[in-house]
């Protein structure tokens, strides 16, 4: 019906949610959290007491909490003060780079299943069995090598270990979603408490380091872990781990505008009656990428069992969760990820810094975090802002779980 | 008898086109009115414009005299016009009662709870008055579709409606159904409600209405008296005289088979059947086309034949393989191109820009790809090629599918297809929405494929295409093949009279009363005798 | 129907069977789940009377306690809660994945209220008002601005986490509030004393609050016109806005009714204890998830998704008495059960449970 065909084109052509308009969104989402933050740390700092000589005054108010102290410790601090003149690698800047390469990983994961059009909450958990399998089976496997050739065979076979247990529970909600039609919202989440669970079963019980009064298993042995280099080992970063992060980038990068399963996975996500017109098997695109996303989830497990705490401890911090935050900032793009994976990384390690330097709580990032996927979430809310006009009523497209705007389908140029 | 409805020069334009140009519309008090024109011809604009949904750009519409300004539906239905769409706007968990009142419950003790027993009478009073059958407590999803299209009459009676539009309403209905809908329109009439039915099926208009006006590219070509028009003259108003493209059909070399359809059975997403024990072959080197209305199970066979949808029985062969279950990509990578009838949905993907959206179908052949690999430089020259040689505009690789109107789209899409080397192509509508200087142009590569000896199979329902590009036309009427005939043979007329549905051989002078029953077993047999139904139809009408 | 009903009660009688009947054509894996539970439950209360010294002797003790009932009860109310305010939004079409966060922030509210007022009902009262607030940004969020529905309760969710502790340790220095007075059972004479049941009769205000709430939340949906509106919200909105109702509107009376409830049950869960804790996840802990499988589990009927929160809380306090008694089953491996369940009930039955129209934005017709 071409009346019909002509109205539509008309209207899409109005709502075309460029990359430099998602960009924008995320800027602007962006500022807008941490304006927020800062009216939050001035209204809790009203709440609080304290002497007259540690407030501060804005407008003829005294406040206990400085934001403007607070998002400098929160970001210059982070990244080890490079203004300061003694900026060493060493510090809480390695501290940084720990918490991106792993948001890194979680970060693509979720990336990946979004551009499939499928929202994988599941992250966290795919990451907690990566991290069980990993520190079970290298514990297991060091007992046969050692050394330095330990090192260079142990630490590809716990990532290896990470990623094939990642990916198998990132099969389980792929599988019931190709073929049960589970709506993979509500299995991943549950998926989450389940390995979290058993986890802790698994850790309290017959896995457990008869050593350690937490619910953790042996240590691995040095060898077995990764190698500082660089920096030292009191931040538990390996440039090694991230130059694996910036690599899985580029990979998968590479595998989403540069593959034919890439291309698959691409066109499920934003319109599945194409790809299926395309010759796209749905319901093998559906287990495939999300087996995938687990395995960089059980990667990001491994990462940190190998890396971070050189054992498995109950409680894995939420990198699952942030990794939703990273991939949803950054547009679903792996490119994106990277960058949205530092800002994060300065975030979650700026909090300890303005724990030290402040007394302001450090759940402020937490509220931070869950601001900006708020805002993100919304772009219709800055299209109005940045128009000053009241709806128009165009339907948009904009951040969704089902899978998003290719922000970047570029490539084909530089080739 | 006074004139219910009164629509005066009813203009609608939408960006870039005219939907209705300058209508008018007459419906007398208690009579069945069709409107009658193929798809995209505007008679479901000009009928949203009536339900307020849409306001005309120019134009009045009056009711029993009075002009009225709708601003939306809710206006509309307070002046006592009902609208029932062809996709029911019911909440299928709930009961038809709840349906029915939906919105203006019945309340009691102080309005906080709903008076189920009033509300349940008030239905049963009013299925009652018009002889519906119908049970007040079953839920919706528990009914049959025609029983849920009575709902949706009750419901626009329930709220007061004096005027009741069916959109397409037999669509969706088997043939009792549809005996039943008319029974009740007829019941309708007969206690002075006015009937205005879209359609574009002939032989329902004839039989349901009093009235038949025919819209065409949005104009009202002409109104005329259901008793005294015939199917041809119809039918020449539906689809015009419009001149007949002048194709150098010439003579191509016929080869082997290339597909092959036998007894094919296919379901439509309702679970009825739209396609019934169809038969055929393709052989190189030949158009295949099938003609007829739309909506009586192309889209269906279409998809069965591409890989789109599963038969629910018979066996599809291609190449001399059986591929009745075969995946899309298989039948892709044994060489069959397929323009779809919706570019929209299936065709393009309409974020990706035309760089992209030419591999699409292609990313796992090797001409573009290898070891999984997307040569893009390859891609883009690829639909850089497309572009150049099938006239896509705006000419940029670069620019996203939406952005183009509907006919580059459409060009893009063919050109792809046509360019997969294939042997066999089957193109659904391949110039709809196309301007005419493409159209001619898309036919002259559908006769080059086929002097290639690449077999095709071209499913239109412009009659002058199908007609001017065939080397054996076949006519399908619910979803079965009426007769296969040689077109060049074949008047305008003669092809018109069998999509509606009449058989050859079958001139006892009934009109359009013929061949409704869609239990003929045999596609071709040619001498079916009417079946009882029709008979009875026949005495009704 | 053609005859007009000459009995009342004969129909209306007619039309429940008729409904149950479809009800149990419909839902029969859900049937067979509460079958076999029901089944196995009897099983081990006939093998405890057989042999009570054995361990079905022990199972089915516990089980008839009546401290397993008070308990299940008590673990019950906040899940309920935010399960009934679940079933309102999404019912209504909107998928509140925020649950949990709604939960957490009214504990920490009714506990902060009640703490600087003195008196805890108008802690409780705070508590439902931030909950509420909360719940009113996320209906502006996702029916004003069309965010995506997941994303957004995924938001509401992250914001409560974090903002819920910030607070406690910006006014009390610690992540844990300071305890405040609780409030007093309410005992109903001479019911009190039964065996097992008794537990009903004897249980904290809040306990009764759900009894109500369960009741009226049926009530609005069975009953109402309102309650009507909403489940053609979510089925069908257009069929609702083309019968000249506003989808918005009713959507954001759910969402905010959802609010409320959630409130209510956040607020229950923290003055039950007279202390909010906000260590890590909080003291909430996955409630409002386990909320969402119980109301999916509850195939959205209020009293459907209070008998799977019972179901899902008795394990829980069934697994404690047997601890108490010596006879450990892995608290870890009864705490994912529901969790476990929820996925083998949508492995057989898929997707045909949410509302057809749930997670899509509505956009009327101009």
């Amino acid at each position: 019906m071409s009346a019909a065909d002509r109205a539509r084109d008309a209207l899409s052509r109005l709502v075309d949610a460029s990359a430099t308009e998602r960009i924008l969104i995320s800027t602007a989402a962006l500022v807008l959290s941490i304006l927020i933050g800062a009216v939050l740390v001035l209204v809790a700092g009203r709440m609080t007491t304290c002497t007259a000589g540690e407030a501060v005054y804005y407008l003829g108010m005294g406040f206990c909490y400085d934001p403007v102290v607070v998002f400098d410790r929160l970001f210059l601090g982070a990244l080890g003060d490079p203004f300061s003149g003694s900026w060493s690698p060493n510090g809480q800047f390695a501290v940084t780079l720990r918490e991106t390469t792993l948001l890194i990983f979680t970060g693509l994961s979720v990336a990946l299943a979004f551009r499939a059009g499928i929202f994988n909450i599941g992250t966290q958990g795919q990451m907690v069995v990566g991290a069980l399998a990993t520190a079970l089976g290298v514990l297991w496997a060091s007992s046969l090598v050692s050394g330095a050739l330990g090192t260079v065979v142990l630490i590809p076979f716990g990532l290896l270990v990470g990623a094939v247990f990642g990916g198998l529970y990132g099969a389980v909600p792929g599988l019931l979603k190709a073929y049960a039609d589970a709506n993979e919202v509500i299995t991943t989440i549950m998926l989450n408490f389940i390995a979290t669970g058993v986890a802790l079963y698994l850790v309290s019980g017959i896995f457990k380091d008869p050593e350690s009064a937490a619910n953790q298993t042996v240590p691995l042995p040095e060898f077995a872990q990764f190698p500082a280099l660089l920096f030292g080992g009191r931040q538990d970063f390996s440039i090694v781990a991230l130059a694996f992060g910036l690599l899985a980038i580029a990979a998968l990068y590479y595998v989403l505008e540069h593959t034919a399963f890439g291309y698959d996975v691409r066109t499920s996500g934003v319109q599945p009656e194409a790809a299926e017109y395309g010759g796209v098997d749905a319901k093998r695109t559906v287990v495939a990428s999300l087996t995938l996303s687990g395995a960089l989830g059980g990667i990001a497990g491994a990462m940190y069992v190998m890396m971070v705490l050189g054992t498995f401890q109950t409680g894995i911090p939420s990198y699952g969760f942030d990794g939703i935050t990273v991939s949803i900032l950054a547009g679903n793009n792996p490119l994106g990820v990277g960058i949205a994976a530092l800002l994060f990384g300065v975030l979650k390690s700026g909090t300890t810094v303005v724990q030290f330097a402040t007394d302001v709580p450090p759940q402020l990032v937490g509220v931070l975090r869950g601001l900006i996927i708020l805002f993100v979430a919304m772009p219709e809310f800055f299209r109005l802002m940045a128009r000053g006009l009241p709806g128009t009523g165009s339907k948009s497209k904009a951040v969704a779980t089902d899978g998003g705007t290719a922000g970047d389908r570029g490539g084909e140029t530089d080739e | 008898m006074a004139t219910a409805v009164h629509l005066d020069g009813i203009t609608k334009r939408f960006p870039g086109v005219v939907a209705n140009d300058d209508v008018d519309l007459e419906v007398e008090r208690g009579t069945v009115h069709a409107l009658l024109g193929e798809n995209g011809a505007g008679k479901t604009t000009l009928m949203n414009v009536l339900y307020g949904l849409y306001e005309p750009t120019s134009g009045e519409v009056r009711l029993g005299g009075e002009p009225h300004v709708f601003g939306s539906p809710r206006d509309a239905i307070d002046a006592g016009i009902g609208m029932i769409h062809q996709h029911f706007m019911l909440v299928d968990p709930m009961t038809v009662t709840e349906n029915i009142t939906l919105g203006n419950e019945p309340r009691k003790w102080g309005g906080i709870a709903i008076d189920r027993t009033e509300a349940r009478e008030a239905v049963v009073e009013l299925a009652d008055r018009y002889g519906f059958d119908i049970d007040p407590d079953a839920r919706i999803e528990d009914v049959s579709v025609g029983e849920q299209q009575r709902v949706e009459i009750l419901k626009a009676l329930y709220r007061g409606a004096d005027t009741l539009i069916l959109d397409e309403p037999t669509a969706v209905l088997t043939p009792q159904e549809v005996d039943e809908l008319f029974d009740v329109l007829d019941e309708l009439t007969d206690q002075g409600k006015t009937i205005i039915f879209i359609t574009h099926k002939l032989g329902e208009a004839m039989r349901a209405a009093d009235e038949i006006s025919v819209l065409r590219d949005g104009k009202k070509v002409g109104t005329v008296d259901a008793d005294a028009t015939t199917q041809e003259e119809l039918a020449e108003l539906m689809v015009g005289r419009e001149v007949l493209l002048d194709v150098d059909h010439g003579t191509a070399e016929t080869g082997a088979v290339v597909a092959a359809v036998s007894d094919v059975v296919v379901e439509n997403d309702r679970g009825v059947r739209a396609v019934n024990d169809v038969s055929f072959e393709v052989r190189g080197g030949e158009v295949f086309g099938i003609a007829g209305v739309d909506g009586n199970g192309q889209s269906e066979l279409v998809e069965a034949v591409t890989g789109l949808r599963n038969p629910d029985a018979g066996e599809i062969r291609f190449g001399g393989e059986d591929v009745t279950t075969a995946s899309r990509r298989q039948r892709i990578d044994a060489g069959m191109a397929y323009v779809p009838e919706d570019r929209q949905e299936r065709g393009l993907v309409m974020e990706f820009d035309l760089v992209e959206n030419g591999l699409l179908g292609s990313q796992h052949g090797d001409e573009l790809v290898s070891n999984g690999r997307i040569d893009w430089s390859k891609t883009r020259g690829h639909a850089e090629a497309i572009i150049d040689e099938y006239d896509v505009r705006p000419p940029d690789a670069d620019s996203d599918a939406e952005s183009l109107s509907g006919g580059n789209q459409q060009k893009f899409i063919v050109g792809r297809e046509f360019e997969r080397d294939p042997e066999l192509v089957v193109a659904s509508h391949p110039t709809r929405g196309v301007d005419v200087g493409s159209i001619e142009f898309i036919h002259e590569r559908l006769l080059e494929l086929r002097q290639q000896g690449v077999a095709i199979l071209l499913v239109s329902s412009k009659l002058e295409e199908v007609q001017g590009l065939s080397d054996r036309l076949a006519v399908v009427y619910e979803g079965e093949f009426i007769d296969v005939v040689d077109p060049d043979e074949t008047t305008e007329e003669e092809l018109g009279l069998l999509m509606a549905g009449e058989r050859p051989g079958d001139d006892d002078g009934e009109g359009g009363t013929k061949a409704t029953g869609s239990e003929s077993a045999d596609e071709t047999e040619r001498d079916k005798p009417a079946d009882p139904t029709d008979a009875a139809d026949g005495e009704r009408a | 129907m053609s005859d007009t009903p000459t009995d009342r009660d004969d129909t209306d009688t007619a039309t429940e069977n008729a409904d149950s009947e479809s009800f149990f054509e419909r839902y029969t894996t859900r049937a067979l789940v509460a079958g076999v539970t029901v089944a196995a439950v009897i099983a081990l209360l006939l093998a405890g009377m057989l042999f009570p010294d054995s361990l079905a002797g022990t199972l089915s003790d516990a089980l008839t306690s009546r401290n397993t009932l008070a308990s299940a009860l008590r673990l019950s109310v906040p899940i309920a809660f935010a399960a009934l305010g679940g079933i309102f939004a999404e019912k209504s079409g909107v998928i509140n994945i925020g649950l949990e966060g709604l939960l957490i922030i009214s504990a920490f509210s009714a506990i902060y209220v009640a703490d600087i007022t003195g008196g805890v009902w108008i802690g409780f009262a705070g508590g439902v008002v931030a909950s509420t607030l909360l719940a009113a940004l996320f209906a502006v969020v996702t029916i004003g601005f069309r965010a995506d529905q997941i994303i957004a309760g995924l938001a509401v969710w992250l914001i409560a986490l974090g903002l819920a502790p910030f607070a406690s340790q910006v006014i009390y220095g610690s992540p844990n509030t300071p305890t405040v007075a609780t409030t007093n059972s309410i005992t109903v004479p001479v019911l009190a004393d039964l065996p097992f049941f008794g537990a009903l009769f004897s249980a904290s205000p809040s306990v009764y609050m759900l009894f109500a709430a369960v009741f009226g939340s049926w009530y609005v949906f069975e009953r109402t016109a309102f309650g009507r509106w909403i489940r053609a919200s979510g089925e069908n909105p257009k069929a609702l806005d083309t019968a000249g109702v506003s989808v918005t509107r009713v959507r954001y009376a759910a969402v905010l009714i959802s609010g409320v409830l959630a409130g209510m049950g956040g607020a229950a869960l923290s003055l039950d204890l007279g202390q909010f804790t906000g260590n890590g996840p909080t003291m909430v802990n996955g409630k409002g998830f386990i909320a969402i499988v119980a109301y999916l589990f509850g195939n959205y009927n209020p009293v459907g998704a209070f008998f799977s929160t019972m179901l899902f809380a008795g394990l829980d306090a069934v697994q404690t008495v047997l601890q108490l008694q010596g006879i450990g089953i892995p608290r870890q491996l009864i705490r994912i059960t529901p969790f476990v369940v929820v996925i083998i009930v949508l492995a057989l039955v898929g997707r045909t449970q949410l509302p057809e129209a749930a997670g899509e934005h509505y956009e009327t017709e101009d």
